[in-house]
Formats: structure tokens, C-alpha cells, sequence
């Protein structure tokens, strides 16, 4: 008698090794790291390099960095410098149904030497969120580029909704999110006073390193006032694919948030 | 004391020392955002000129945060050399620029100058100099200090090995050290920059670092960089280590906010004497920045380059064996390109130098400034020529853990060959010693880190 | 910080002991970010002294001895039952192990705390001892390839760790105590000691006078073959003898595996390390003789030779500090719903993950019925590696497949439990909660497993943060 099931997981096994091997040839990329040649010892240096993340094993050619080497690392500089200066697609915004305000940033050089000018909102902007948002929710979710555009068009179609629908689970009353162009954190402590929101909490791009430009922070704050300690602020940094993943982010600050409606505090206060 | 002049028929004037100090700084990011730089090019020359003819004395008699106030400012003004302060205080500060470029000064006679100013004086004198005259007067000068090994012989420049890793895993940090060592980096210091503040985890790290140091006999420090308080009882229990680490701010307020103070410094020197493993005498380590004190409120309205000249001040009554300004990591809000980056870096290592201390620099940016790896070469390669002590080394510029870049494990020795300088000489012959050196060049072998993994078996 | 109590209970063909240890676990995260609990101290804190094994037959344990044993110790370190909240019992012995097992489990329920339980296999043990001997540490600290043999009184159990991954795991019946000796009379042989025996023309039965040349050459042909099987010697063809007396159950090595330093642990590792001086059948068997043997074979160079951490004690102690780890940080669960023990792991394939993923219900409910038929089970894991980064589109699409086919086939009071590798387990439980089916849910991730595994979870630590997890390969009983 033919074990069914036995031939279907055989079947199952071999797919998934062909599979495998189709995966690893769309990963292999033009801009590969050269590899010392002829190390004394390749598989020492084969399980070196698997316990950092760091360039090691370049080699090198006279006292200097090899072709590759020098280009993969200029191509990474250029992500995430692209990721800085670009602006978040408008597109993704749309799909999510935000609308944009801007600080009194303006531009990219005035937000990247002018931090104060990126926590603040002028009249106008402030009239649009009046007219736009639910007032005095529980908790006021929006999101801004700071120094990361990729880091919102990575991450937020994927944090955004377990926030908000891991908030109504939990019966609280959810803000009308929108998109802050050129916002530095601390414009979330003017967004609270505008909304009287109990929660604030931002979604920001973090500084761009070269092993990602897509990590992002959320910044919560409790009953935020202008002028609030930094020390009030509760976050949750790191999230992107290889850090704290954005679904899993967002289903632990909908945790944080019900502690701190509990407590009614954030920051140093807030016992964890 | 004049605080007024007229240039080209134009009138400026100024409020106060503090005032004709931030607006003669050269632009600087920082300085606007802290609303006390020149809002013109010819305001700033102007001040350029005023500052140029103030004494030493009125540089002395006006420090940038009050005696009363501030610790760093009374470390600074009660240590100062009477003998020297008397008979250079009239001097105006064009005075002494020109008697530091000039032919008629020797090493010795600057080194001694340097004690007898204040932090504001050695500011102003960086304030009239190019970056030629920075790169020229810091060069008549070499500070030595002594921890295991001696740093900053003429005719050495050296590297702090810095092998940091995301999660402080002592194999990744051990890898990435045996590929810098393969570089022949390392000589100033193994120095990690831990991403868990704990004693138990600094400990960790240092035991390895030590294990390394030991098991190779390699002739250098080891340190790892955690807040000064939990360095102070990583070694009370036991950890071994030859340097105690700082980050240091220009202002009592300001070290504060990095929550310590000059009684915690004084603290890890006698801690170090007692328990450290270095031979010493010198076993601190400090770095500084322009603008962290305005980050954090405490600069007193006072410019960045004035503040940073205050740390050194606060730095050379500890002894450190190496100060550096991590330069470009503080982002473009205080150093706004490679422009100001490079002028922050050789004015800092000037006034390091003017100050007494054994100068190095971390020459970096970060991804959201207006620089690139192009403009590190410079600024290391200038520095080299400046004499500096030493400078940074990861691995192929990339830090994953501070995720900024920094100079390579690659660029050392390119510059050391290009201006005829040597590693550490002790550290030297253990390059060699180990196959990775060879007649002042790395061998065919330099750059396999698995020439330690071998061995280690 | 927290601290755990675990206890380790190794009862063996010859001997038995206990240890004690304190685990200690901490928040590695920074104040920035989310949690992320590691165990950061294993500290051994009692160790039993080392009991022979209370035997009612020559192999059959004596449940109640053993229980009398177990009793004494848990009162000579001054802790109770209650006391303790994880650990392994591991039985160890060339046969009878699913009999052994079943007296063990009816004696010792009352003594292994609330979470204690039964664990053994051949492979997991070669683990646990590589792991209590120190070899999986150096492996680990110097990124070198190590080989661990546990030489017991009934089996030999290999591990092969390369830069602390464990990529190889065999278990063969060598041992010290497969011939018994009493008064220069031989009175016990097993069959792997006679198979080996026989394959160098000896004929030996109870009751023969013991004679040291003999015996000899029988211990000399055990280490060789043990250099045989971890690839150290190619001196002639075995693999048939090898074969016959590989323990059952037990994995391949992997070939081509060449290690930077061999370790011993277990009884007969002792005098490996040290001079062998005395009566060579003082412990009534050929233990001194076999590790003579061992330490005479060239293939075991001495340059290679790794000194053990523990040597008699490996597998006690990686029992008691190694068996336990930790789930990810950032889970869901329904409150009360662990510990649970010894439930079997359905574990998907990639293939089948991603059907589940694209909301396939058939696939995944074939599966599952299926396999509860298999192991009889009420009572299932579901284990899979999971989407990496999903979008919350995808992640609704799991949960709702995953609740609506457990729902629908899993009895009224049984819970759903999902570990995954990838660390989504918080949304995702968040996800499954919210579709409301009233039944408990927990959702883990952070634990990896293969199929045919089995899982205890226990309760939760660190303020509810994280759950002990022990994965075991095999169960009887």
C-alpha cells in the first residue's frame, strides 16, 4: 500500500528545496563584498563573519579597501542618505488615508539644522488638525518622516492598522491619524495640546545607519504638554524587518498604551 | 578693553568677551542655532579684529560661565601656571598666535604656554588661525602620555581599535578585533563601545579583551566605554581594565546631564591606581564633541568651540593617556558639512594639544549630515599631518553598533606610510613579531584575521 | 531579574544523581526598546553525590530505591517539590528505556515539581552531556568544531558541536558496565559486548573467569570503534559491527566532521583524564579498562584531548541547566493556560506555512486531523517558522485560518497554541484574540522545532513577559 501522505510530504520536500535554490539565486546582487583571498584558515573565517554583522574578511589591496568592498559600502551610504533627503511617497500615504501637515521646518535643510522649528506648528497647520481630527481621543496615532522617508514607506502600512484596530479591541477612542512632513518628536507634545488627546504617540524615521535606513521609533506620551520632560516620553525603537518587526511593535505599544491609560502616566513613570 | 570696531567704514560692537567670542568662531551650525554666531561674514571679521587685540587677562577675567557657578570653570582658573599666566597676560591674543607659528618658539616653550591659559584664551587663539596655521602649530607639539605603552612619540600616529557590535556578543566583538589587529590597528587602545550599561556586561566584555591582550602579549590598552559610574564597579569587582572612560561636556551643568561630576572622575582615577591593570600613570580616557552642551542646555550662551576648549581644560586635570572629539557624530544642527566638520576636527585637536592633553580624533559623520567617507579622508589624512596622537579604526568604516562611519581598519596605514609615521614602537614589533608588519608596510598576510583564530588553538 | 530553580535528574544504568541549579534571567533590552529576556547565569547550586542505580533486575530501575534516593537529596539541598519550577529527568541505559521510563514517571510524579518532567532519547542526551561537559561552551567561545563523547556504563553518546551549533548527534551501546565482573568472574555481559566480542573471535559467558588480556582486547576494539564512528580513524571497515551496535533511536554523525578538540565526559571519561592505578576490576566492571583503551588509542591524540568541565556529572547538570529556554519577549496568551506538558508539535513545512499564510483552511485542516489521529492526541502545538516582516493584511489572514480551522476541530475546552520562529507572536495573538472565538489563545514565538517534537511550556516569568520552554524529541509512556 502507497502511504499517501508519505508521498505528499516527499513531494512537498523536494519542492521546497527546489524553491530554495530559485530564492538564492534572486538574492545573490551585483554588489556583493569581496572576500579575503586564501585565508589561513576559510572556515574559521566563514564563522567569523557569521557572528557580526561588521565588514570583516575584506581583504584588501596594498594597505586599501577592494572595488567591491569601497562600492557596496558607498551604495549603502547612498541609501540611506536617499532616505534622509527624499520625501515619503505620496502614494503610500494615500493607500493609508493620511493627510499631511507641515511644521515650520519648510524644507529639508531648514528641518535637518533647525530642530526647533521641525516641533512646531503654525497657525494654519494647527486649524487644519482642529477641522480634520476626532477631538480628545484616547489615544492620538500619527506618523512623521523625521530622518527617515524609507523607514515610513516600510513599516507603516504594516504598524498603523494593528495600532489602530488593537486600540477599538480594546474599546479606546482612536484619533484621526495623519502625516507630518519635517516633524521632529517633541511636535507631538503641540499635537496633544490641539487634540487633548490622553495618548499621544508618533511613528518616526529613525537616523539612517548603513545596515538599514528603514528602522523606525514610536514615541508615546502621556497627557503631553509643550515643553513636557523628554523623560515623560515612552519608546519603542528599532522597528523594521530585522529589529523589532512593525506588526509585532504595534501589538506591544496597543499594550503600552492601555498601562499607561492604567497608571496615567508614560517615560520614567511608567512602571512596565 | 575695546569691544568695538569699524571696518571698512562700518561700525561693529559687541556686548561682551562671550559675545566676541561666539560671533569670531567660524560658521558653525551650531553657533546659529544656539543664536550666537555672526549673522554676517564681515560681523564675524569684525570680531575677529576685536578679539584679536584683548589681552590674556581679559580672556582670564571673563570666563564664559561664572566662577561661582561652575566647578569646570574653577578647575581651570585655580590650577593655572601663575608664573607663566604673569608674564604672558598682557600679551593680546594676535600676540600670542604669532608667537605659536612663529620660528622663535620651540616645543618646550608651548607646552609651558599652554598652562598658563585659561580655556577661553586657548578658544580665542584657534579663533584667529586658518586651517593651515591649526595643522602648523599643533604639529611644533606632541603630548605624550604613558598607560602600558607611551603615546604620542613624534613620528608615531596610532589607532584605537573599536570592534563594536549590536548586541555586545564578546564572538562578534572578537572578530571583528582579530581583523583590525591583522591590520595592524590597536596600538592606542582595544576600546568597545557597549551597548548594555551594566557592570556585569562591561565585565564580560573587558575579560575578553583582556584574555586577547594577554593571550598575544600585545603591548596596548583595553577599555571598554560604558557610563564612568559602571566602569568604576565593573573593576571593584574584579574586571580588568587599563582606562576608565568619559563622554565630558565644557560646563559642571553639562557633565551633570551625562550624570556625573569632577568627584566621580576623581573617584575612577583612585579606583584605577588601586585596582586597574595598567601600569599607568595614565588611565583616563575622555571623548568630547562641539555642541553636546548646547544639547543639553548647558553652554551658558556660550559658542561650541569655546565649550569644547573647557573640556580640555577639564580633561588635563585628570591626566587622561587619550582625549579625541568624536567629531562628525553629532549631527548637522552642529556641524552642518564636511566644511565645518573638518575645521571642528583640526580646531579641536589644536586647542587639545595647546591645552596639554594627548590629542586624538574619531574623524565621522552620520547619513543625515552633508559629508561623505571623501571628506574623513581628509580630515584624517590632515590631522596626520597635524601630528595627532591617533585616530579611529573599524572595520571598513561601516560601525554597526553606533551606526555612524569612522575611519577604516584601511586607512591607517595609507597614512602612516604617505607621511612616514610608525605605529607605537612596541606595538610595532609586535606587528611584525606576528607576520603583519614588515619594513613599515602591512605584509601579504595583514588583513586575515584568522591568523589569530590559528593560533588560538 | 529573575531567578529559576531547576533540578536535573539523571538516573543511568549505573548511577544516579541530582543537581540543583539557579537560573537567572534579566531584560537585555535597553530602556528603548522592547523587552528582550536572556537567561544570564546558569549557577550550579547542590550537587548529589553519585548513587549507583538501584537495579531490580539487571536492567529493570527499582522505582521505589530510586524515589528514597531522589527524596533524600531534595531535603539534603533543602528544597521541596514546590520549590522547583523546571528541569529534565533523564533515563539513561542501553535497554528497557520505554519500562525504565514508566517507573521512573510512577515513582518520581510526586517528587519533580509542577514542571519537572521525563525527557530521554539518545540524541538529546549526547546533547545534554556535550552541554554539561563544557563542550558546547568551547565550541561556542572559541569557533572551533568540538566533539563530546559521554562514555556511561551502558551507551556512548557522541555530539558534534561546530562553533556551538550542534550539527551532529549518535549514541552507541559502548559502555563501562556492559560487562559486570564480581570475585574474577565475569557475571554479566550485554549483547553490543558480545557482538564486539565475537567479532574478534571471543567467546565469553557468564560465569567465565575474567581475564584481563581478554577484557583487554574487548575495551581496545570499543574505543576503536569509537574512533571509527567520529571519523578519527579509518584503520578497517566496521560499519556493519558499528550498525549493530548503534543504540536505537539514535541520529547519524556528520561526516567529514573534524574537530578541533575531543572531550569525555561520564563515568568512564574520569580516568581518561587521570592515571588509571588499582585493581582493574574494582568497580566490578570494565570501566577502568575501557578508558584505558580510550586514552591509549592514538586516534584520541592527546594535543586534541579538551579537559571536561564535568566528567561523571555532564549529563546531570546539562539536564539541570541546559534543557530550559526561553520564548521570545514580546507574547500573548490567555491567562492560566500554562504550564502545559508534553504536547506534540505539529510542525509545517515552508510549502504548507505559506498555503496557511494565503488562508488555505483544507490544507491546513487535513493536516491537522491527521495528526491528531497519529499521536492520539487532543491536545496539539501548532509550530511553523511564520512570515518574517507581514503586513497586517497577511498576519489577519493567518490568524483567522489558523482560529477557524482549530475551532472547528479541536475539542471544546482545548486551547490554540501557535509557536513560531519569526517573532510575530504578539500581533498575531492580538490578531486571533480579536476573532473572537471565545476559546483560550496563546501565541509564542522564539522556538524553534522540528516535527515529532514535543513541548512543555511553562508558566510565565518576568512579570508575564516571557515562558520557559523545554523541547524534547522523543517521549515514552
Amino acid at each position: 500500500m502507497i502511504d499517501e501522505k508519505l508521498v505528499q510530504l516527499i513531494t512537498e520536500e523536494v519542492l521546497r528545496q527546489l524553491e530554495e535554490r530559485n530564492f538564492d539565486r534572486e538574492k545573490r546582487q551585483v554588489l556583493g563584498e569581496s572576500a579575503l583571498k586564501d585565508p589561513l584558515d576559510p572556515d574559521s573565517l566563514a564563522r567569523m563573519k557569521k557572528r557580526t554583522t561588521a565588514r570583516i574578511g575584506v581583504g584588501k589591496c596594498g594597505p586599501r579597501l577592494n572595488t567591491q568592498t569601497l562600492l557596496k559600502l558607498r551604495a549603502d551610504h547612498a541609501s540611506a542618505r536617499d532616505s534622509v533627503f527624499a520625501d515619503v511617497d505620496q502614494k503610500v500615504l494615500d493607500r493609508m488615508g493620511l493627510f499631511t501637515v507641515v511644521t515650520d521646518a519648510g524644507d529639508k535643510n531648514t528641518y535637518l539644522t533647525r530642530p526647533d522649528l521641525g516641533r512646531h506648528l503654525n497657525d494654519e497647520a494647527v486649524q487644519v488638525l482642529k477641522t480634520k481630527c476626532v477631538m480628545d481621543p484616547d489615544v492620538q496615532i500619527y506618523v512623521s518622516d523625521g530622518l527617515s522617508s524609507a523607514a515610513v514607506e516600510a513599516n507603516v502600512e504594516r504598524i498603523l492598522p494593528i495600532l489602530i484596530e488593537g486600540c477599538k479591541g480594546l474599546g479606546l477612542k482612536v484619533g484621526t491619524p495623519f502625516f507630518m512632513k519635517f516633524g521632529r518628536v517633541a511636535a507631538q507634545d503641540q499635537v496633544a495640546e490641539i487634540t487633548g488627546a490622553k495618548i499621544t504617540c508618533v511613528l518616526i524615521g529613525e537616523r539612517p545607519g548603513l545596515a538599514t535606513a528603514e528602522s523606525m521609533s514610536a514615541y508615546i506620551v502621556y497627557n503631553g504638554y509643550v515643553g513636557i520632560p523628554e523623560a515623560k516620553r515612552t519608546v519603542v525603537s528599532n522597528i523594521h524587518k530585522d529589529g523589532l518587526t512593525a506588526v509585532e511593535a504595534g501589538a506591544y505599544i496597543v499594550e503600552m498604551f492601555q498601562l499607561m491609560l492604567d497608571q496615567k502616566a508614560s517615560g520614567v513613570d511608567l512602571v512596565k | 578693553m575695546r569691544l568695538d570696531t569699524t571696518i571698512l567704514g562700518k561700525s561693529y560692537s559687541f556686548r561682551s568677551v562671550k559675545d566676541v567670542l561666539a560671533k569670531a568662531n567660524e560658521e558653525k551650525s551650531g553657533d546659529i542655532l544656539a543664536g550666537v554666531a555672526a549673522t554676517s561674514d564681515m560681523e564675524r571679521i569684525a570680531a575677529k579684529e576685536v578679539l584679536s587685540n584683548l589681552l590674556v587677562r581679559d580672556l582670564r577675567e571673563n570666563p564664559v560661565v561664572p566662577y561661582e557657578e561652575d566647578e569646570v570653570t574653577r578647575m581651570n582658573q585655580d590650577s593655572l601656571d601663575m608664573d607663566v599666566y604673569n608674564n604672558i597676560k598682557n600679551w593680546t591674543i594676535a600676540e600670542l598666535r604669532e608667537y605659536i607659528l612663529g620660528y622663535d618658539s620651540t616645543e618646550a616653550d608651548i607646552r609651558r604656554l599652554g598652562r598658563g591659559l585659561t580655556a577661553e584664551a586657548v578658544s580665542a587663539v584657534t579663533k584667529l588661525m586658518t586651517n593651515l596655521d591649526l595643522i602648523y602649530g599643533a604639529n611644533k607639539v606632541r603630548v605624550e602620555a604613558t598607560c602600558n605603552t607611551t603615546i604620542g612619540k613624534r613620528g608615531t600616529m596610532a589607532t584605537r581599535l573599536q570592534p563594536n557590535h549590536s548586541t555586545d556578543n564578546v564572538e562578534g566583538i572578537t572578530a571583528s578585533l582579530f581583523e583590525g589587529l591583522s591590520y595592524g590597528n590597536g596600538d592606542a587602545l582595544l576600546g568597545v563601545n557597549p551597548v548594555n550599561d551594566t557592570s556585569a556586561s562591561l565585565g564580560e566584555v573587558l575579560r575578553r579583551l583582556d584574555e586577547i591582550k594577554r593571550t598575544f602579549e600585545i603591548p596596548t590598552q583595553i577599555c571598554v566605554l560604558g557610563h564612568i559610574t559602571t566602569q568604576i564597579e565593573a573593576v571593584k569587582n574584579g574586571a580588568p581594565c587599563d582606562m576608565i572612560f568619559q563622554s565630558i561636556a565644557g560646563s559642571e551643568k553639562g557633565n551633570r546631564a551625562f550624570g556625573f561630576s569632577k568627584d566621580t572622575v576623581e573617584e575612577a582615577v583612585l579606583v584605577m591606581r588601586e585596582k586597574g591593570t595598567a601600569k599607568g600613570p595614565d588611565r583616563m580616557y575622555f571623548e568630547t564633541g562641539q555642541g553636546s552642551e548646547l544639547s543639553s542646555d548647558a553652554h551658558f550662551g556660550a559658542d561650541q568651540v569655546t565649550m569644547e576648549a573647557r573640556c580640555y581644560a577639564f580633561a588635563r586635570e585628570f591626566h587622561p593617556f587619550m582625549v579625541n572629539t568624536v567629531v562628525g557624530f553629532i549631527g548637522p544642527e552642529y556641524l552642518y558639512d564636511s566644511k565645518q566638520v573638518i575645521r571642528a576636527g583640526l580646531e579641536d585637536h589644536f586647542m587639545g594639544k595647546l591645552s596639554g592633553i594627548p590629542m586624538g580624533c574619531d574623524c565621522c559623520y552620520t547619513n543625515h549630515m552633508m559629508a561623505d567617507q571623501n571628506d574623513i579622508d581628509n580630515l584624517a589624512f590632515l590631522l596626520g599631518g597635524a601630528g595627532i596622537n591617533y585616530i579611529i579604526g573599524v572595520p571598513t568604516s561601516d560601525d554597526i553598533m553606533l551606526n555612524y562611519q569612522t575611519t577604516a581598519y584601511h586607512d591607517i596605514q595609507a597614512i602612516r606610510e604617505i607621511q612616514g609615521l610608525h605605529p607605537i614602537r612596541e606595538f610595532e614589533l609586535w606587528c611584525e613579531k606576528m607576520g603583519i608588519m614588515e619594513n613599515g608596510r602591512l605584509t601579504k598576510r595583514a588583513g586575515d584575521a584568522t591568523l589569530f583564530t590559528t593560533l588560538r588553538r | 531579574m529573575a531567578e529559576i530553580l531547576s533540578v536535573g535528574i539523571d538516573i543511568g544504568t549505573s548511577t544516579t544523581q541530582v543537581v540543583f541549579s539557579r537560573i537567572s534571567m534579566d531584560n537585555l533590552a535597553g530602556y528603548f526598546t522592547a523587552p528582550r529576556i536572556a537567561i544570564t547565569n546558569k549557577e550550579i547550586i547542590y550537587k548529589s553525590p553519585v548513587y549507583f542505580t538501584p537495579l531490580r533486575t539487571n536492567i529493570l530501575i527499582d522505582g521505589e530505591k530510586v524515589r528514597d534516593i531522589i527524596a533524600k537529596e531534595y531535603k539534603s539541598a533543602g528544597f521541596s517539590p514546590e520549590d522547583v519550577d523546571t528541569g529534565a529527568v533523564i533515563i539513561t541505559g542501553e535497554s528497557a528505556r520505554k519500562e525504565n521510563a514508566q517507573v521512573v514517571l510512577e515513582n518520581l510524579s510526586n517528587f519533580a515539581g509542577e514542571f519537572v518532567v521525563s525527557t530521554a532519547g539518545p540524541d538529546l542526551e549526547s546533547i545534554i552531556a556535550g552541554k554539561g561537559s563544557g563542550a558546547y561552551g568551547y565550541s561556542l567561545e572559541n569557533d572551533l568544531p568540538v566533539i563530546n563523547l559521554d562514555v556511561g556504563g551502558g551507551t556512548t553518546n557522541i555530539v558534534q558541536f561546530d562553533c556551538g551549533e550542534t550539527v551532529g548527534k549518535a549514541c552507541f551501546d559502548i559502555g563501562g558496565r556492559l560487562i559486570r565482573i564480581s570475585e574474577g568472574r565475569i557475571t554479566y555481559i550485554s549483547e553490543s559486548a558480545r557482538e564486539i566480542a565475537a567479532s574478534l573471535g571471543i567467546d565469553i559467558m557468564p560465569g567465565d573467569v575474567a581475564e584481563v588480556s581478554e577484557l583487554r582486547q574487548i575495551t581496545d576494539r570499543m574505543a576503536e570503534l569509537l574512533a571509527q564512528a567520529t571519523g578519527l580513524s579509518h584503520r578497517f571497515r566496521t560499519r556493519e559491527l558499528l550498525e549493530k551496535i548503534r543504540t536505537s533511536g539514535s541520529s547519524l554523525l556528520k561526516e567529514d566532521f573534524s574537530p578541533a578538540k575531543i572531550c569525555f565526559s561520564g563515568g568512564v571519561a574520569e580516568y581518561i583524564y587521570k592515571k588509571n592505578e588499582g585493581d582493574p576490576f574494582r568497580f566490578g566492571d570494565i570501566g577502568p579498562l575501557l578508558s584505558e583503551s580510550i586514552a591509549g588509542n592514538e586516534a584520541f591524540g592527546k594535543e586534541r584531548l579538551l579537559p571536561a568541565k564535568e566528567t561523571i556529572q555532564a549529563t546531570v547538570v546539562g539536564a539541570g541547566t541546559y534543557t530550559t529556554s526561553l520564548s521570545g519577549s514580546t507574547i500573548s496568551y490567555s491567562p492560566g493556560i500554562f504550564p502545559v506538558k508534553s504536547v506534540p508539535v505539529l510542525k509545517l513545512s515552508r510549502l504548507e506555512c505559506e498555503a496557511v499564510e494565503k488562508g488555505n483552511e483544507d490544507l491546513l485542516r487535513d493536516k491537522v486531523v491527521w495528526f491528531m489521529e497519529q499521536c492520539d492526541t487532543s491536545l496539539i502545538i501548532l509550530a511553523m517558522e511564520g512570515p518574517r516582516d507581514p503586513t497586517y493584511k497577511e498576519l489577519t489572514i493567518l490568524g483567522s485560518t489558523i482560529v477557524k480551522v482549530l475551532d472547528s476541530v479541536l475539542s471544546k475546552d482545548e486551547p490554540i497554541i501557535v509557536v513560531t520562529e519569526h517573532d510575530i507572536a504578539k500581533a498575531l495573538g492580538v490578531v486571533m484574540k480579536q476573532l473572537g472565538s471565545g476559546r483560550r489563545i496563546a501565541s509564542i514565538d522564539g522556538v524553534k522545532v522540528e516535527g515529532n517534537d514535543y513541548l512543555d511550556i511553562g508558566r510565565p516569568l518576568m512579570n508575564g513577559l516571557v515562558v520557559p520552554v523545554i523541547v524534547k524529541t522523543l517521549l515514552f509512556g
